[in-house]
């Protein structure tokens, strides 16, 4: 429980952060109605998905999203269930990028925005979970 | 070639053994290599020894077959047996590279002509081969008794995605015969049980697996043609094989064929899947590139509910329809004739599909659905009820017309709560595998009160109609080419550069311009239970964009509408629009007067809101310094005129939008109203 909790303030600590993007003047703490929806959204599932990236079945991929990274932790029958979590996530965190972008009138700033996340949930993520270095191999912090 | 080396090995080896025959003698024997197309093995090494020479060490450094090696191969037999016409093994034992030993005995009878290997890595396992020949005829059978699928794994290539056994049990036999032009016959019979398999990702994986192969081809030399029939049945267990489950067995494959030279072809195919139906098909591949050429496949009844749920959701995870329920039946038939699609024809029979979010459903659908190629069609779509973004519609039946990738609907009345919707010229195509499409229409009287109840929005009364222009869809993005316009609340609404972005994705975006003629302020207070105001506004929303249905931008701008007109506010609405307004205020010198009267007169009324990042700049008609000394910061919201005249003014600049609609609510709920 307390594992979950403190994923759970790490999740909310990366998405209130101010964070600096290469697209100069990008305000990724802007907020609007759908970008609070979302981050609730992701909030919400985290509690699923924590586990998941600590026995290494789900890594952080270069991009910013997550991945199937060793299904043979899961039992089988839960091997759908996550690839059906990490499909919501990805959508959640493709819309996530989009919308910061749109918020700041600059729709073409997501590409910069995406790989500021995504270098942040890298840095941000817990001892023994699963990233993809910059060659595309899964590393493990 | 094989069998060639083999004796003549052994005949080197019988000669020494009567050479050397004698108590306790020791014979050996050495070849260094043996090269073959099919095999290389090096470091043969083979000794008989002990009494009468019934003792065997056969050791191999090498053995190599296509890419598969395995080093220091050894080979021992207890009791060696060696005559001219018997050469036997018992007691044997083999190590197969760094493998625990296996338990081995041979026998070859050359007076009968018959080789027998027999190998049991455990006491309940045993892999029998028998070979029987003669001149003109030969038949091997490889006969297996609860034989561990684990031992395959080392004959499998060493690849990421290959999935390799981890348990499991085979029984059954395979049978290879032929004659000296070659192999005639094969068959096999397999059952195979709790098998486990998995590639190393585990992508590709399987857990207690009951099956069954019966698998049979037979050699034509008149035609020089394999004619080959096989019948897998799946009985039970789970495979996961990304991204499908399959929690049960009842799944199986029948299928029929003729190779030859040329051509691979596919006849009778039968595919049951369990609780979904079957699919039958026929087809041909062209050799050696194995590339399809003609493939038929149809399926009459499936249940589409599991359909969707087991095979398609899994695939359509990342689109709008991945929470979307189906019931119903369909069946399709699909002809692929020399590398072309030639005709696909979907029938659904009372399907009804639905999704979770509530975005669409559409209920009790019955279709023909035909489509070909070379020749335009018409297909037969008839619905009962639906709804689109919580909009009921009502039964509609569509004459689709399809020309290739081209879809058209000449004309469409389709009922829209108690109004109807008319669709004109609508045109879908496929270009660069994405949908376009587009039409114009008319929206027909639908009662705004029916309306809003439908979208769980403050009720309206009234009715919404209107013309709608040129409406298309590229690239995601819903666009009104024109002016759209409906009348509501008496007044005349107009909506200009009108785009729907990803209308059914997670973030909707709208973006539109709003302007609204001589609404009629009577009816619209009424309806939002804000106190009576009687008059007429106009409303300006410039630059209004939703995201998610939320206001995230709009210039909004209120004012009264030119002309004559009674001009009338009650005490209730003049309190609202203070509590509105924060910490706003009737002018002070007015403010006693509130108590006395119901109703009061104005000239004008004027409210502008601009929103920004969540906050809503406010300002009136003007500044209240105009009207009233020493009112510096204020703006007017209603400028009083005639008698009893009351003048109310805005203090708040910026108001943050969530507060806004709280306060809204507030009022239009009934509750007392707030005066700051």
């Amino acid at each position: 429980m307390n594992k979950l909790f403190s994923c759970l303030i790490l999740l909310v600590i990366l998405l209130s952060l101010p964070l600096a993007t290469h697209a100069r003047g990008a305000n990724i703490e802007i907020n609007t109605p759908a970008i609070t929806k979302l981050k609730q959204s992701m909030q919400q599932r985290h509690g699923q998905l924590a586990s998941h990236y600590a026995s290494g079945a789900i890594g952080l991929t270069g991009d910013g999203l997550i991945a199937m990274r060793d299904a043979n932790v899961l039992p089988l029958a839960q091997r759908q269930p996550v690839n059906a979590l990490i499909a919501a996530e990805n959508q959640d965190r493709n819309a996530l990028y989009q919308e910061i972008a749109s918020a700041n009138n600059h729709p073409e700033w997501e590409k910069d925005i995406r790989a500021t996340f995504s270098q942040r949930w890298i840095s941000l993520a817990k001892s023994g979970w699963w990233y993809q270095a910059a060659n595309g191999a899964w590393a493990k912090k | 070639m094989m069998r060639n080396l083999l004796i003549g090995i052994l005949l080197v080896t019988i000669m020494l053994g009567y050479s050397a025959f004698a108590a306790n003698s020791r014979v050996s024997l050495s070849i260094d290599d043996i090269h073959s197309p099919v095999f290389n093995v090096k470091e043969i090494r083979a000794s008989l020894s002990g009494q009468q020479l019934s003792q065997l060490e056969f050791r191999v450094g090498e053995i190599a077959v296509q890419e598969k090696i395995w080093r220091n191969v050894k080979l021992s037999c207890t009791k060696f047996q060696l005559t001219d016409r018997l050469i036997g093994c018992s007691g044997g034992r083999i190590h197969l590279s760094n493998s625990a030993p296996l338990a081995v005995e041979f026998h070859l009878n050359l007076y009968e002509n018959v080789l027998e290997i027999e190998i049991k890595p455990t006491a309940n396992e045993s892999w029998r081969f028998s070979l029987h020949w003669n001149e003109n005829y030969w038949r091997n059978t490889l006969t297996i008794a609860n034989g561990q699928a684990v031992h395959v794994v080392q004959w499998l290539p060493d690849m990421e995605t290959m999935p390799v056994p981890g348990k499991g049990r085979v029984n059954g036999n395979v049978k290879i015969s032929g004659n000296m032009d070659g192999i005639a016959r094969v068959a096999a019979e397999l059952l195979i049980d709790d098998l486990a398999f998995s590639d190393r990702n585990g992508l590709r994986a399987g857990e207690n697996v009951n099956m069954t192969i019966n698998w049979s081809a037979e050699h034509s030399s008149r035609n020089n043609q394999w004619q080959w029939q096989s019948e897998i049945n799946w009985l039970a267990g789970e495979i996961f094989w990304q991204p499908l489950f399959f929690s049960d067995g009842g799944y199986s494959l029948n299928l029929t064929g003729v190779l030859s030279e040329n051509n691979i072809n596919l006849n009778n195919g039968k595919i049951v899947l369990h609780d979904i139906g079957e699919l039958d098909f026929s087809g041909v591949l062209a050799r050696p590139g194995n590339n399809l050429i003609d493939f038929n496949l149809h399926a009459t009844s499936l249940e589409l509910s599991t359909l969707f749920d087991q095979i398609l959701r899994p695939f359509l995870r990342s689109t709008a329809f991945s929470e979307m329920n189906v019931i119903g039946r369909g069946s399709f038939a699909w002809r692929y004739h020399q590398g072309e699609n030639k005709s696909f024809v979907l029938d659904l029979h009372d399907v009804s599909l639905a999704d979770r979010r509530e975005r669409f459903a559409f209920y009790r659908v019955n279709a023909h659905i035909p489509w070909q190629a070379n020749s335009a069609t018409i297909a037969d779509i008839s619905i009962l009820s639906g709804q689109v973004l919580r909009v009921p519609l009502g039964a509609v039946r569509v004459p689709l017309e399809i020309n290739q990738s081209e879809l058209r609907i000449p004309q469409l009345v389709l009922p829209v709560l108690d109004g109807k919707l008319k669709l004109e010229n609508f045109i879908a195509s496929q270009q660069d595998k994405n949908w376009h499409w587009q039409f114009n229409g008319e929206l027909l009287p639908v009662s705004m009160e029916k309306l809003t109840r439908a979208l769980q929005i403050q009720q309206m009364h009234g009715t919404i109609s209107g013309v709608i222009p040129k409406v298309s869809y590229v690239n995601s993005i819903v666009a009104v080419d024109g002016t759209l316009l409906f009348k509501i609340f008496d007044g005349m609404v107009t909506a200009n550069n009108l785009k729907l972005i990803e209308p059914l994705g997670l973030v909707p975006h709208l973006a539109v311009d709003l302007a609204m003629k001589n609404l009629d302020l009577d009816l619209l207070t009424r309806t939002f239970s804000f106190g009576n105001i009687q008059g007429r506004i106009d409303m300006e929303m410039q630059n209004l964009e939703l995201a998610g249905w939320q206001p995230v931008k709009f210039d909004a701008k209120l004012s009264s509408s030119a002309g004559s007109y009674p001009r009338r506010i009650s005490q209730a609405a003049v309190q609202n629009i203070s509590a509105l307004g924060g910490a706003s205020a009737v002018a002070a010198i007015q403010r006693s007067f509130l108590r006395f009267f119901e109703e009061f007169s104005y000239s004008e009324i004027g409210w502008q809101c601009f929103l920004r990042n969540n906050v809503c700049r406010m300002d009136g008609i003007e500044p209240a310094s105009i009207l009233v000394k020493f009112e510096s910061k204020g703006y007017v919201i209603v400028k009083g005129g005639g008698i009893p005249a009351i003048t109310v003014i805005g203090y708040n600049r910026n108001v943050g939008w969530q507060e806004l609609i709280n306060r809204l609510k507030r009022i239009t709920q009934g509750n007392d109203p707030v005066i700051q």
